[in-house]
């Protein structure tokens, strides 16, 4: 039964995620050169900041569905002011989709290989994502601090690489400095069950419960007395409490 | 300045800049995986270093190679021992 599920939920997603991409890119590239022709600059990468999410929408919460069911939990609904630093633990290669659950305008600091991934690449290029290991810290600075000043918020997974053991790993401390800078709210989010959809080095999806958790966010009057280096081992400590909390209740 | 000495002041600036307990200052420590260093970090440690000791290291290549606090102490034991400034 479970050979069957796993079969079952693979082969449909598979496909469906080969045909929506089929149309979707398509269309999301059309939509994206009519913004850009006849839309201001920044009203066409904010429509194209949302089509992304969209798109991720898609791609995590109906295609695998139900076999994959995601469950994202909002503590911040008091306080949609923003934008925020979004600051993430990393399991999965669909952790970047996840965060299409997230509202408002965004974009993502990734690795090195989601640019290489064929059109998906120049797109996220195109929407203005940052590949910090491709440029000095200063013109990274510079771009992010750019991009908050326009009420983009900004979605960091300071591990640097996924986890290979579920453990929340060391910190880079880039975005935190940024944050001390820009006095900007740093919003944990904690993502548990995804570590098998899929697993490292493999495509393959396993059914199961993806769980989010957006924490209140940590604002300037709380952190602003911390130095780089403690501000990022003190937000990794309340992201590792709140996914053990999350384990535990699963 | 004897190696005690520097032991105590690199733990120091471990202590005072990054506020790491000093039971976690062990000789055989990695800075970035066990301490939670990055290279931003270590610009922050070199500065440090330089002012604790009065040295100039910024440009030194051997701070590449540091992987441990051992590391330092040697480093820091051996640019005094050459009468680094």
């Amino acid at each position: 039964m479970r050979g069957l599920k796993l079969i079952y939920l693979n082969v449909t997603f598979y496909v469906f995620f080969f045909i929506f991409s089929l149309v979707a890119i398509p269309t999301l590239s059309c939509f994206v050169t009519l913004c850009v022709l006849i839309l201001p600059r920044r009203q066409a990468l904010r429509r194209l900041r949302r089509a992304i999410s969209w798109y991720g929408a898609v791609i995590i919460c109906i295609l695998p569905f139900p076999l994959v069911r995601l469950k994202y939990k909002d503590y911040n609904q008091a306080d949609p002011g923003g934008p925020y630093i979004f600051v993430c633990n990393h399991r999965s290669a669909s952790d970047p989709f996840l965060m299409a659950v997230l509202p408002g305008e965004l974009i993502q600091i990734v690795n090195v290989w989601p640019f290489r991934v064929p059109v998906l690449g120049f797109i996220a290029k195109l929407a203005g994502y940052l590949s910090v290991r491709e440029m000095p810290f200063e013109d990274f600075k510079a771009k992010t601090i750019k991009l908050l000043r326009e009420g983009v918020s900004i979605i960091a997974f300071p591990e640097g690489t996924r986890s290979r053991d579920n453990s929340v790993g060391q910190f880079h401390g880039a975005i935190f400095r940024i944050a001390m800078e820009t006095r900007k709210p740093l919003a944990p989010l904690c993502i548990t069950g995804n570590e098998l959809i899929p697993p490292i080095g493999s495509g393959l999806l396993h059914p199961g419960v993806i769980r989010i958790h957006r924490l209140k966010p940590i604002r300037w009057e709380e952190y602003g007395a911390l130095g780089p280096f403690k501000l990022k081992n003190y937000v990794r400590q309340i992201i590792i409490d709140e996914v053990a909390a999350m384990e535990r209740c699963t | 300045m004897g190696e005690q000495d520097i032991i105590r002041m690199v733990n120091e600036v471990f202590e005072e800049s990054f506020e790491i307990p000093s039971d976690e200052l062990t000789l055989e420590a990695n800075i970035f995986n066990e301490l939670g260093l990055d290279s931003l970090d270590v610009v922050d440690l070199v500065v440090a270093l330089q002012k604790k000791f009065g040295v100039t290291i910024r440009d030194d290549e051997r701070v590449l190679t540091i992987r441990t606090l051992g590391d330092i102490y040697n480093f820091i034991q051996s640019i005094k021992s050459e009468g680094g400034t």
